[in-house]
């Protein structure tokens, strides 16, 4: 799971009335360099939660990104190189992720979450 | 004994259709030996599907228990349907009229989507800025909607699936088509989207609704991932619309729906009306269906014909239980759609600014 798919997630469970961001629980992260395309990252700038993403991305292990963005940096090689580093080639491959509210953790295996809420959490 | 029913209706409609040679296999480079006759093929078939239920026999009687067996059924069959069939889990479309070639499957897959976006007015070549740039695929299968909308617009698409081993291939085919990174799979459940509310421009299900036990919140959930403007696409098989008098299908129509509903995994069906009915009242507007039938009939035939080819019936007999018996229910649903009890449809609205 890429951190631009966690910068969409969310917990659903019934009651909950913030459930995003999920913290994660990082148990194995796997670093998959992919080619960057600038036009894309300017695109995907407007969409992302940056106050999440960047605690998201502390949570995988790398603590590169400034912590208050503006579009003017887009810009600059150096936070792109950093932003799609983060967006796009982290990948958490085992691990979790964290309901803030709750606490209840939904298993990310082979870097794929299981959202799947129980019975008594619908 | 509602598998020996099912074997046998399924028996008699291939029989029939064999002897009226409606869809006789095409005789391509076959390996050492033909495939067998299809009454034999039923025969070896439906022992082998009465061998594996003594080890499983199949209820559904609640929500977990369907999904449980959804996830089972896709777990176990997806990778025979894409071997045989490619990566888009879902119908053709097929115009009447026009000389396209009715044996290009693919293609006929493709043109669905593209006929269901032009449906759903989604702008096409002319603005860019009014693409969608989000996109869910909700009940996605392997991901073909979602690699195909995506590279179509350039966007990102998230889908959901309630089978672990579909999300991981569909994951693997994006990473393979270079698009891994615009989008990801997940296991959710549709009734529950993992999302924050109004996330998404798109808002896509491609013959998922039918798997849903609670139309309403299906529906619900699927307005409130929409954006403000988002444009909501379902193409789902419904029953047929009741007349006004009717408070209920008929006996022999519920029947026969049921024998589909065990085969597939599917709860109770709705109508296309009754689907209308729940946008309107969540006040979503330009509301529009219709009955796209017509421009699918070629495809069941299509499936039988592949699932009689010997590629075919040599990976349902490796395969297991849930998967045999959705092969033998397939006449069902051509018998379904003959008799218009079966209707598949478009319904597509906006969620208002």
């Amino acid at each position: 799971m890429r951190l631009l798919t966690h910068n969409m997630l969310s917990s659903n469970i019934k009651g909950v009335e913030k459930g995003f961001p999920l913290r994660i629980e990082a148990e194995k992260v796997v670093e998959k360099p992919v080619e960057m395309n600038a036009d894309f990252l300017r695109k995907m700038f407007e969409k992302v939660e940056w106050k999440a993403f960047v605690e998201a991305s502390r949570s995988m292990g790398y603590a590169q990104l400034p912590e208050e963005v503006d579009s003017g940096m887009l810009e600059s090689d150096e936070f792109l190189s950093r932003f799609h580093h983060a967006l796009l080639e982290l990948h958490l491959e085992e691990g979790a992720l964290v309901c803030p509210e709750t606490g209840r953790r939904f298993p990310v295996n082979k870097g794929i979450p299981n959202m799947l809420l129980h019975e008594d959490e619908v | 004994m509602a598998l020996l029913a099912t074997t046998t209706i399924a028996f008699k409609t291939i029989n029939t259709q064999i002897r009226s040679r409606s869809f006789l296999p095409a005789q391509r480079h076959l390996p050492l030996s033909s495939p067998p006759p299809s009454s034999s093929f039923f025969r070896i078939v439906s022992v082998k599907a009465m061998e594996l239920e003594q080890k499983d026999p199949m209820v559904i009687d609640e929500n977990g228990v369907l999904k449980k067996g959804i996830a089972e059924f896709y777990d176990e069959s997806s990778a025979i349907w894409e071997d045989i069939w490619g990566d888009h889990m879902h119908h053709g479309f097929y115009p009447p009229d026009s000389t396209i070639s009715l044996s290009d499957h693919r293609a006929a897959q493709i043109r669905m989507i593209e006929q269901a976006l032009r449906f759903a007015s989604i702008p096409l070549a002319e603005d860019e800025r009014k693409w969608p740039k989000k996109i869910v695929d909700v009940g996605c299968g392997i991901g073909g909607s979602s690699r195909y909308l995506s590279e179509k617009f350039g966007a990102t698409a998230i889908g959901i699936t309630l089978s672990p081993i579909q999300a991981q291939r569909a994951n693997a085919l994006a990473a393979a088509q270079g698009l891994a990174n615009k989008v990801s799979f997940q296991v959710a459940d549709a009734l529950d989207q993992p999302f924050p509310d109004g996330q998404f421009d798109l808002v896509w299900s491609m013959e998922s609704g039918e798997h849903m036990p609670d139309k309403a919140k299906f529906v619900s959930e699927l307005a409130r991932v929409a954006a403000p403007g988002a444009t909501i696409i379902i193409v789902t098989w419904c029953h047929r619309d009741l007349g006004p008098d009717e408070e209920s299908l008929k006996p022999w129509e519920e029947k026969h729906l049921k024998k589909i509903c065990d085969a597939f995994y599917l709860p109770a069906w709705c109508s296309t009306a009754d689907y209308v009915k729940l946008l309107e009242s969540l006040s979503l507007q330009d509301i529009k269906s219709e009955d796209w039938s017509p421009y699918v009939a070629p495809f069941w035939p299509a499936v039988i014909r592949s699932a009689l080819s010997w590629k075919g019936l040599t990976s349902l007999l490796r395969s297991g239980l849930k998967t045999i018996k959705g092969a033998l229910a397939m006449p069902l649903m051509i018998e379904g759609f003959k008799k218009d009890l079966i209707k598949f449809a478009i319904i597509t609205c906006r969620k208002p600014e």
